[in-house]
């Protein structure tokens, strides 16, 4: 569980967007990192639905931007690594297939190894079903035998009915051995979409990687709250640039309705007053802030998130 | 002390009773997963949200449930795309789009060699002419998947079929039936000059990385555009590409036609029905030659109705969504125009013949555009729509109702960072509402009808 990926960990660059396969990566350095990103991928477990989703994850680039920035990841140009699909080498393909098949067989007497103990579990249960059911037919056919004619008609039924469940149980025996032994041949293995292009793909060369992302001007804000601890993630949903969450937004709710104002910029007093409002009314505080120094004045983003300043408004005596 | 608006807020706080909840809408605990057995074969439900905790402390439960949590988020997320071998459907990737199928029946993407890459070429600008058989002049120039052995439900709404039998997938299409684990889709194989059978084995899967590698940005299938196509598949909807799916469409009439169209609609004229009336009601009041200009607004003399004294007093001209023109998809700028037709699931579908969409969508990235639409934007996009004008028993009673329908409609999907909201953007007239000509009787119970503001828009 507590894997530790090789670093740096490879972002993929894909059409302009920051994207991770890897869910060991994903874990990382959401328990490492307190990088969350958005899941955007369908699950193939439960495929309609939205509301609990998988693979890939999208980073937004200020994400991105922090974890180059820290040494811990480096972006790839997914395009370019993929051209090596055609410079395969025969046999590296070969071995390739291989592993996925070895992979799909493990995958399939998973499964049927999973089939057989519910069947078996189910025969056990008909089987306990159908002592009871003969015990209670015994009993009451002990008391059938004193008494007078009407009883007799209640009792007849009983036995009929384990007579039917027998039948139900004769036919699930005889027709279960045949799919027991059919889920067993090799060829029935289970084919694998990967997730990652890497194993058959290289780790592509350190030299190979693209520049550290271009962030937008609320990044030193973002780096600010993410150096607190905070884990952040996009809200223009709820209506501000970043939601602030004390732990991981797994397990808890956000505190903070997050957005960024340059130093010198004017602010729109209603916007803090709707902002203030509407955070309230969500039991979050409202958080604006900005750097003191702005991009020209310092050597690295780095230089400008100590410069930070936050401010959280909230309704007070209602 | 106790405001109406102090109850509203503090409404959300018992949203548990409620049941209309997005679940969607906030991070939810994976661990409510592991309750469903994925190896069984019926569909398993969608677990209810669990409690969260307010903030971080430093006890043991905490950290283990937290632990638990991410466990059983590793678990799901790491869940194998399996195909069984019963339901199992192979596709094959040609990266340069649509190649007609080569003599001997099904063949490989890369088999004609040269006459495949020409004919990859060919058809981007135009599908070919002369093309003998009808059926592949529908396929999209996109179109970069084929399967040669479609099956399963999947292709009765997506996909175009060519004359082998063969269907061809977009790739939005193709990435979404394979990012849920319904499709094998395959590298060309590298050696397609040896056209034995043993050869087949040797296409190696693609992944869903490489997936999203060469699907992403392949015929203008942005992430934002593919997150909103695969969220609405998620929930059933039939999604079809509109006309406006290209940005680079015809624009060349697009500057003539700008920003007149969208001025009062006056100049287009009442129409000759209208007319007509305005007629009647000239002849029929001897009082209306009343003008601003001469005299007072509503005239001297004898007024028999308010209907007459309110009508005489509407002199701001309206927006009359009916009157304006309708505007060629070019008309509008991107990203504010329409990109995906959306079918109800309940609505009757044909690949070949389809029907008016239930919903148009517009996509709009929030890190690419960062500002509101401008007027002559938004209303271009509305007017690249048709008119749909409020209908039915219920519309005809409730004004209320025929305000938000509006007359054009159109779904903006803004869409951050993965995280995606809709929108629905109508052209409401509020000047068609005559709130005193109202059925219930114009001179009826008045001081609950005047005190009702007239808007504009």
């Amino acid at each position: 569980m507590d894997f530790q990926p090789e670093l740096p960990i490879p972002i993929s660059y894909v059409s302009g967007r920051y994207l991770l396969f890897s869910i060991d990566a994903v874990t990382y350095l959401r328990r490492e990192h307190h990088i969350c990103g958005v899941l955007i991928g369908t699950l193939p477990q439960i495929p309609q639905q939205n509301v609990f989703l998988g693979l890939p994850l999208e980073l937004m680039p200020e994400e991105a931007r922090l974890l180059v920035d820290k040494g811990v990841a480096c972006i790839v140009d997914e395009a370019k690594a993929h051209d090596g699909m055609n410079t395969l080498l025969e046999e590296d393909r070969r071995r390739y297939l291989r592993d996925l098949e070895s992979q799909g067989l493990h995958v399939s007497r998973i499964q049927s190894d999973r089939k057989e103990r519910n069947r078996e579990q189910t025969l056990k249960k008909l089987e306990e079903k159908k002592a009871k059911a003969k015990a209670k037919a015994e009993a009451s056919a002990a008391a059938a035998q004193t008494p007078t004619v009407p009883e007799e008609g209640t009792s007849i039924p009983s036995p009929k009915n384990a007579a039917v469940v027998d039948l139900f149980n004769a036919e699930d025996r005889s027709s279960s051995p045949p799919t027991a032994s059919t889920s067993i041949p090799p060829q029935s293995a289970m084919a694998i979409t990967p997730a990652t292009s890497y194993p058959p793909l290289p780790t592509p060369p350190s030299s190979s990687h693209l520049s550290a992302p271009a962030v937008p001007p609320s990044y030193p804000l973002f780096a600010h709250l993410h150096s607190k601890g905070y884990f952040l993630s996009p809200g223009l949903r709820f209506g501000c640039q970043y939601m602030a969450y004390p732990g991981d937004p797994l397990r808890f709710h956000s505190h903070f309705l997050v957005v960024s104002y340059d130093w010198d910029q004017n602010i729109d007093i209603m916007d803090l007053v709707a902002g203030g409002r509407l955070g309230t009314g969500v039991k979050k505080g409202f958080l604006i802030g900005g750097s003191q120094k702005g991009i020209d004045e310092v050597d690295s983003e780095a230089d400008r998130v100590d410069t930070v300043r936050a401010f959280s408004l909230e309704w007070a005596g209602m | 002390m106790a405001d109406a608006d102090e109850d509203l807020i503090h409404a959300p706080a018992n949203a548990s009773a409620q049941p209309e909840v997005d679940l969607s809408d906030e991070t939810q605990d994976f661990r409510f997963l592991n309750h469903l057995n994925f190896f069984a074969d019926s569909s398993p439900g969608i677990p209810r949200r669990g409690e969260k905790d307010f903030e971080p402390n430093p006890t043991e439960l905490q950290a283990d449930v937290l632990s638990a949590s991410r466990g059983a988020m590793h678990n799901a997320l790491s869940y194998p795309r399996l195909h069984g071998a019963k339901t199992r459907v192979i596709a094959f990737y040609a990266p340069d789009g649509y190649v007609p199928p080569a003599q001997p029946g099904r063949a490989k993407p890369k088999a004609g060699g040269e006459d495949g890459k020409e004919d990859g070429k060919s058809s981007e600008s135009t599908p070919k002419p002369a093309r003998p058989l009808p059926n592949s002049a529908r396929i999209s120039p996109d179109a970069c998947v084929y399967v040669p052995s479609p099956k399963g439900q999947f292709f009765k709404t997506m996909g175009q079929a060519d004359s082998s039998s063969r269907v061809w997938l977009l790739p939005e299409e193709a990435l979404y039936l394979i990012e849920r684990g319904s499709l094998d889709i395959r590298w060309p194989s590298p050696s397609a000059s040896a056209a034995g059978p043993g050869e087949e084995d040797l296409s190696v899967p693609m992944s869903l990385q490489a997936a999203y590698t060469c699907f992403m940005g392949r015929g203008g299938l942005t992430l934002e555009r593919y997150s909103v196509y695969t969220g609405l598949k998620r929930l059933g909807y039939a999604l079809f590409r509109a006309p406006g799916w290209c940005d680079d469409m015809e624009q060349q009439d697009a500057a003539v036609s700008d920003a007149s169209e969208l001025t009062s609609p006056e100049l287009h004229g009442p129409g000759l029905a209208g007319m007509l009336g305005s007629l009647f009601n000239w002849i029929h009041d001897p009082r209306s030659t009343a003008s601003t200009a001469t005299g007072p607004i509503i005239g001297t003399g004898i007024h028999r109705h308010y209907m007459d004294v309110y009508r005489k007093l509407a002199i701001i001209p309206w927006y009359d969504p009916v009157t304006a023109p309708e505007r060629h998809p070019s008309d509008t700028t991107p990203p504010f125009r329409v990109v995906f037709h959306i079918y109800k699931p309940s609505t009757p579908l044909k690949k070949s013949a389809l029907p008016t969409p239930d919903f148009r969508i517009a996509v709009v990235s929030t890190r690419d555009q960062t500002t509101m639409p401008t007027m002559t934007e938004l209303g271009a996009l509305l007017e690249s729509t048709p008119l749909d004008p409020p209908r039915g028993e219920k519309m005809d009673r409730m004004m209320y109702m025929r305000l938000r329908h509006g007359y054009r409609n159109v779904v903006m999907a803004v869409v951050d960072q993965g995280v995606v909201s809709y929108l629905r953007i109508a052209d409401s007239a509020f000047g068609k509402e005559k709130l005193y000509e109202n059925k219930g009787g114009p001179q009826g119970p008045k001081r609950n009808r005047t005190n009702q503001k007239p808007r504009k828009r």
